[in-house]
């Protein structure tokens, strides 16, 4: 039996698709089997994403509604041996033509097969927000270093804490820039996590090949060099039991050769 | 086993009310009684007498205590003056304890959520930008309080507030509103300071050591020697 994770965070644009495709995908390359499923009802894009949008055939409300059955509307991506499903999100219906119990059932069935199953919630807190929470076990929330995303992720956590989760919500802090939160323009990790008192369980670094990737359908983790690819493998490793060390914030100096022989010659550095 | 115990006080008499007896007992008894008083001919007929009625550890229903008056409506010397029992119910029980306890909150309440407490609250939490933390009664704040602090909801204007209110979005009491980053005084008072509402109905803010002065009633509950 798998765990279902729902993946939200009260503001829209802060990288909830994006997660979910690259924890979806990094799990996989780890030999988990994982499926994700589309809650944007109306605004699909996981499937865009990581580049399955021209298989799609049957969606989730096809599967509630019993037009289809679940298997039939699952898409596998071929990249990783069976690994990896989608259950698409349908494109011509709107939020409420799904209800919180349509998806339990439609998740508990998924949980019997998968490892993880990840629920990608619509931006907002109404009845689409309800409905990914509703199947969820635990909950991840995306958080960007602005003040506007740290709030709504507050608001976010505290209707988290009323549902029945098995443990209280996780926080990634995406697109954070780090020469920006080194020069003390953007929200500090720390600052952040403490706000929000809940357990960090991530950071992911602002990098342009994320949107370069993704425009290719292809998720970010794939390039196994790209900081933001190893935030996202750290992720996926820390869900699975393992202990790593947060990525450090520090750019990597560069220092000309004259600094370099000047500093032979300071004593406290 | 008597039913019904008349007692003579100094300042009046008691009627009391078994209460192990059946009410149909009670009512009989309590008629027979009022008969022997009404005739006694030693006591002066002109002398009007009203009764204390103690229920002992039951409480009567309104009908139940609208027999007894119809009792009593036969003899127009005779009044009740009260009825009273030694118990009280429970939802009533709650709503003293809980206006009358300081209760301490420790949650964190976060952007959206609108908490509220009955009585008074010593707030050991954090109330994060956006939260809204109510009391019916006044507010202590030892933990952090970033978001609006409501003092004495359902106007109460002798609620305070207390604490370290400077990172606060709003302080409300009863029905003012103060906006504490446009209050230059309370924005940049660091330390522990008392918010409280003046006899001009105006938020006014204080040393926390002048609380005694301005609200002697707060400190009541306190115990000791």
């Amino acid at each position: 039996m798998g765990k279902a994770v729902v993946i939200t965070s009260g503001k829209g644009g802060v990288g909830k698709t994006t997660t979910t495709a690259n924890l979806g995908t990094a799990l996989a390359l780890m030999d988990k089997k994982v499926c994700l499923v589309d809650l944007d009802i109306g605004l699909r894009n996981l499937d865009v994403v990581l580049g399955l949008d021209n298989r799609i055939i049957y969606d989730i409300v096809d599967v509630a509604e019993g037009r289809a059955k679940l298997p039939q509307a699952l898409i596998k991506d071929k990249r990783f041996n069976d690994k990896l499903f989608l259950l698409p999100a349908a494109q011509n219906a709107d939020k409420t033509s799904l209800n919180p119990d349509q998806v339990v059932k439609i998740v508990d069935e998924l949980k019997s097969d998968f490892d993880y199953v990840f629920l990608d919630c619509p931006a907002g807190i109404e009845q689409g927000f309800m409905n990914a929470v509703a199947g969820a076990d635990n909950a991840i929330v995306v958080s960007t270093p602005e003040i506007s995303a740290v709030r709504d992720a507050d608001r976010v956590v505290g209707l988290l804490e009323q549902q029945s989760l098995d443990k209280p919500p996780m926080l990634v802090i995406n697109r954070i820039r780090k020469n920006m939160m080194n020069e003390g323009n953007m929200m500090d990790v720390d600052e952040i996590t403490r706000h929000l008192s809940i357990e960090l369980i991530g950071i992911v670094f602002d990098e342009d090949e994320v949107i370069a990737t993704s425009n290719k359908g292809e998720p970010i983790v794939l390039y196994e060099k790209n900081p933001a690819a190893q935030g996202y493998r750290d992720i996926a490793r820390r869900l699975e039991g393992e202990t790593v060390p947060l990525m450090s914030l520090q750019e990597p100096k560069k220092n000309g050769f004259f600094k370099r022989i000047g500093a032979w010659f300071k004593k406290d550095k | 086993m008597q039913a019904v115990v008349l007692k003579g006080y100094k300042n009046g008499y008691e009627l009391i009310l078994e209460p192990t007896a059946s009410f149909s007992e009670i009512k009989i008894e309590l008629g027979e009684l009022m008969e022997k008083l009404h005739n006694d001919e030693s006591a002066d007929r002109t002398e009007k007498y009203s009764f204390n009625i103690n229920t002992g550890q039951l409480l009567y229903t309104a009908e139940q205590k609208q027999e007894l008056e119809n009792i009593f409506a036969n003899y127009p010397r005779f009044s009740i003056h009260k009825i009273q029992s030694s118990v009280i119910e429970r939802q009533e029980a709650q709503e003293i304890f809980d206006t009358t306890t300081v209760h301490v909150d420790g949650d964190i309440i976060r952007n959206g959520q609108d908490k509220l407490i009955q009585g008074d609250l010593l707030f050991l939490g954090t109330l994060h930008e956006g939260g809204i933390l109510r009391a019916t009664g006044s507010i202590f704040v030892l933990g952090t309080a970033n978001g609006i602090l409501c003092a004495g909801h359902e106007n109460n204007t002798r609620a305070v507030l207390a604490g370290n209110l400077s990172n606060a979005q709003q302080l409300r009491i009863a029905d003012l509103v103060d906006v504490v980053n446009e209050d230059e005084e309370i924005a940049s008072t660091e330390k522990m300071s008392a918010l409280f509402v003046n006899d001009l109905h105006a938020l006014a803010l204080t040393q926390i050591e002048e609380l005694k002065v301005k609200r002697p009633k707060l400190f009541i509950k306190a115990g000791g020697f």
